[in-house]
């Protein structure tokens, strides 16, 4: 009973079709996230995830089937709920300093307080100096601290990753890692829940409370796995190589 | 005459001119972000606007020009409509590859940018400003730079027109003046095209240079290492090529769904093909169908086709023999410069150069040299058609990849085996395309180069060079002093815009679709 009062994302038997072509693509797919939790979606390639990440975005609606944040349901983007791109999605005219003002664009500061809030926050993730900069002249992991900056400007609740540290190297990857679970953890920063889909199954039991293995096409829940343990996780422990084999094996299944 | 008076006088029409071609340029922009944004935006806007735009740009919308003429000078008072008409035509030049620029800057934005959009709520104004335009302004300012090179070619045969086709004429120009220089001698007629070549290079280095700098300085940073090399006059034109024919709405394939409350996904290609293919016949069996019913039951029309038909079969015959010519010279040199020779790309700087020196400003000395009308058209078409053709076939070929040529050096091709399985092969999408744009500007040429007079001049009608019939030399003559008027001249321009559809529909459009389901697979 004491979940239903943490819980921050539900999904209640989402599916999707695209209508022109007539494929199915989600079947039914439900799934809870609460308060402090880091969700990963592992699935096939193809198989879906990234549409039912925007779902829970609100940037599509889905065919049949209920998402809620809180007790209310996702109709459009809310400004709680934050979107990481896996290509970063930086628009490339603007500097980075108007890029993370994006992400105030619903709030109702003023101009100055947005600039000011915007340098503090790529300052926080270390890319002061840059504010003037475009984006096409950063690296990829600096372009994935923007893009992070700018999605949790908006002080969000919940973070939706799709496949954020995919296009980076392994060591700028887990660095924005430990960032992503620092604010999770963080009482001081809103963000308490993550919700990120990836290809990569370490990752996934590295940092996540709940793995949801989904099917090929049409995407289906396998299943749920619980990971424990508090994180930073040995990746050399064998309990962490269980879980890895594990996920494997419910993937290979048909 | 006094060479400083010559060449002050020279660089005020050229400023006249180009006061023109820069307001025509502003509105051309301001048209194509309007109309641009709103056919990738809306799917119902998109469907009309598309082919709408397609069918423009390949009719010879020189040919409306006596008729543009006409209707400005009629609406406004004489100085002022003769400039309109003139701002007019050029912007009917210029703002198609412009529009398609922009089209499909938007078009090719990524999912996520809007995505970003619809996260951050916002608002059509903020849309505006922080995505579509700042997404198309390199585009814009790329298709602008080459919609200048087409401008220039408008902008030059109607001031020539101008003159020698009716009673009114542009005062300051440097069509005007080119009109004039050919009859003083050599030496003041190259001072003018060496006026003429300053302010291009001019233009291109202190307006457009700064402009492209400003719409990619958040590209430079990150692209400089692999396009520093490439001229991007050079890209801007052959990206206008290749455009221009991916461009034709049938064939324009979105890869990119863009799903959402906002977003209306794409229809698929094939349907949206089929749709315009029977759209098309629909319009093409109404409208002959009209124009029977209309010329049977009228005398007068049907004397007016009877002149009519002659000269479209005799310009018909003028604009292919110029094309074969054509063909017999690109064919071999873009062979030869894309499989032989080390130096393509330095003669391709040289072609730009020349390329960018219209046409139609070498025909009064042609017509003064060469003085037989037949080859006079036939030298201004070739000269007007023939780079659409070589620059198409150049930019086709780049885009192949690079184990085409190694095929032909690796197995040892040579001879006609390697003419006939390579070379041919290797240059036929472009050189369709190439074909295509090509001909619509010798269709173009053939207004000025068919039939070119003095009166605007020496103040009287002196015919320098002229064809026997022609379709350009009616247009030209219905309208002149004396002439059989509008009538002659709409049936006139109605046979040659349907002449004209009806070969891109049968010949080019079958062609072209032949030629990619092969190359594409
Ligand atoms: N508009 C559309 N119409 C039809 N099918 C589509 C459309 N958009 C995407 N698809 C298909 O839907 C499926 C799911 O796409 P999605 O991007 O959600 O998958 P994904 O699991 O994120 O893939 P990846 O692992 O490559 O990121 C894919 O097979 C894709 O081809
Ligand atoms: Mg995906």
């Amino acid at each position: 009973m004491r979940d239903e009062h943490m819980k921050m994302i539900t999904l209640e038997k989402v599916s999707f079709l695209f209508k022109n072509s007539n494929l199915e693509i989600i079947d039914s797919i439900s799934f809870q996230a609460n308060k402090g939790e880091f969700i990963s979606i592992v699935g096939p390639s193809g198989c879906g995830k990234s549409t039912l990440l925007r779902i829970i975005a609100g940037l599509i609606t889905p065919t049949s089937g209920r998402v809620f944040f809180g007790n209310k349901e996702i109709t459009e983007p809310n400004r709680k709920i934050a979107f990481v791109f896996q290509d970063f999605a930086l628009l490339p005219w603007l500097t980075n300093q108007d890029n993370v003002k994006i992400g105030l664009s619903r709030s109702e500061m003023s101009d100055e307080a947005k600039d000011k809030k915007a340098s503090e926050l790529l300052d926080r993730f270390g890319l002061s100096g840059f504010e003037g900069y475009y984006p096409n002249a950063l690296s990829g992991g600096m372009k994935q601290r923007v893009g992070i900056a700018r999605s949790i400007a908006s002080d969000p609740q919940v973070l939706l990753m799709d496949e954020p540290f995919s296009s980076l190297d392994e060591l700028t990857a887990n660095s924005l890692r430990s960032d992503i679970i620092y604010m999770l953890e963080n009482k001081n920063i809103s963000v308490n829940a993550v919700i990120m889909v990836t290809h990569n199954v370490e990752e996934a039991v590295e940092l996540s409370d709940k793995i949801v293995v989904l099917s090929d096409k049409p995407s289906r829940v396998k299943e749920i796995i619980k990971v424990s343990g508090a994180r930073p996780r040995d990746k050399r422990s064998k309990q962490f190589a269980d879980y890895v084999d594990r996920i494997y094996s419910v993937l290979a299944q048909d | 005459m006094d060479f400083i008076a010559l060449v002050l006088q020279l660089v005020l029409d050229t400023s006249a001119s180009w006061v023109r071609m820069f307001i025509a340029l502003g509105i051309s922009v301001l048209i194509s972000i309007v109309v641009g944004i709103y056919a990738a935006v809306s799917p119902k806007a998109e469907k009309i606007i598309l082919p709408v735009v397609d069918i423009l740009q390949t009719i010879p919308i020189l040919a409306f020009f006596p008729f543009a003429l006409f209707v400005f000078v009629v609406i406004l008072p004489g100085y002022i409509g003769i400039n309109a008409a003139v701002i007019f035509l050029i912007i009917t030049s210029m703002v198609w590859n412009i529009i398609f620029g922009v089209y499909e800057s938007i078009k090719t934005i990524p999912r996520e940018f809007l995505e970003v959009s619809d996260l951050y709520d916002f608002d059509r104004f903020e849309r505006l400003k922080k995505i579509y335009i700042p997404a198309a302004m390199p585009r814009i300012v790329e298709q602008s730079i080459l919609s200048w090179s087409i401008g220039l070619f408008y902008l030059v045969t109607s001031e020539i027109f101008s003159v020698g086709a009716s009673n009114e004429q542009v005062k300051y120009g440097i069509g005007v003046a080119f009109a004039s220089l050919a009859y003083q001698g050599a030496i003041p007629y190259l001072i003018g095209i060496a006026v003429f070549v300053v302010f291009v290079i001019a233009t291109r280095f202190l307006f457009f240079r700064p402009l492209e700098e400003y719409s990619t300085r958040h590209i430079r940073s990150q692209q400089k290492v692999q396009q520093g090399n490439a001229p991007r006059y050079e890209r801007a034109l052959l990206g206008w090529v290749s455009r221009r024919i991916s461009s034709a709405p049938m064939i324009i394939k979105s890869n990119r769904i863009v799903k959402g409350r906002k977003h209306i996904s794409r229809v698929p290609v094939v349907e949206e093909r089929r749709d315009l293919k029977i759209l098309g016949y629909a319009v093409v069996v109404l409208l002959v169908a009209g124009a029977l019913y209309t010329f049977a039951s009228n005398p007068v029309l049907l004397g007016y086709e009877s002149q009519v038909l002659p000269a479209l079969a005799a310009s018909f015959a003028r604009v292919w023999l110029a094309f074969a010519i054509m063909l017999a010279i690109s064919v071999p040199l873009c062979v030869y410069l894309i499989f032989m020779s080390k130096y393509g790309r330095k003669y391709m700087l040289l072609f730009q150069i020349a390329a960018s020196i219209p046409a139609t400003i070498l025909l009064p000395a042609i017509a003064v040299t060469i003085k037989q009308g037949e080859l006079v058209a036939l030298v201004v078409f070739i000269l007007s058609g023939i780079w659409y053709l070589i620059f198409s076939i150049m930019a086709s070929v780049r885009t192949m990849p690079q184990n085409v040529f190694e095929v032909s050096r690796i197995f040892g091709v040579k001879g006609t085996n390697a003419w006939k399985n390579i070379y041919l092969k290797a240059i036929l999408p472009g050189l369709v395309t190439g074909a295509l744009t090509g001909i619509a500007a010798e269709w173009n040429a053939s207004i000025v180069a068919e039939y070119f007079t003095t009166s605007g001049v020496t103040g009287t009608t002196n015919v320098v060079s002229s064809v026997g019939v022609g379709i350009g030399k009616l247009l030209d003559l219905s309208l002149a002093p004396g002439g059989q008027g509008i009538g002659l001249m709409m049936v006139a321009l109605l046979n040659l815009v349907v002449m004209i559809l009806l070969v891109n529909t049968f010949v080019w459009k079958k062609l072209y679709n032949k030629v990619t389901k092969v190359y594409a697979g």
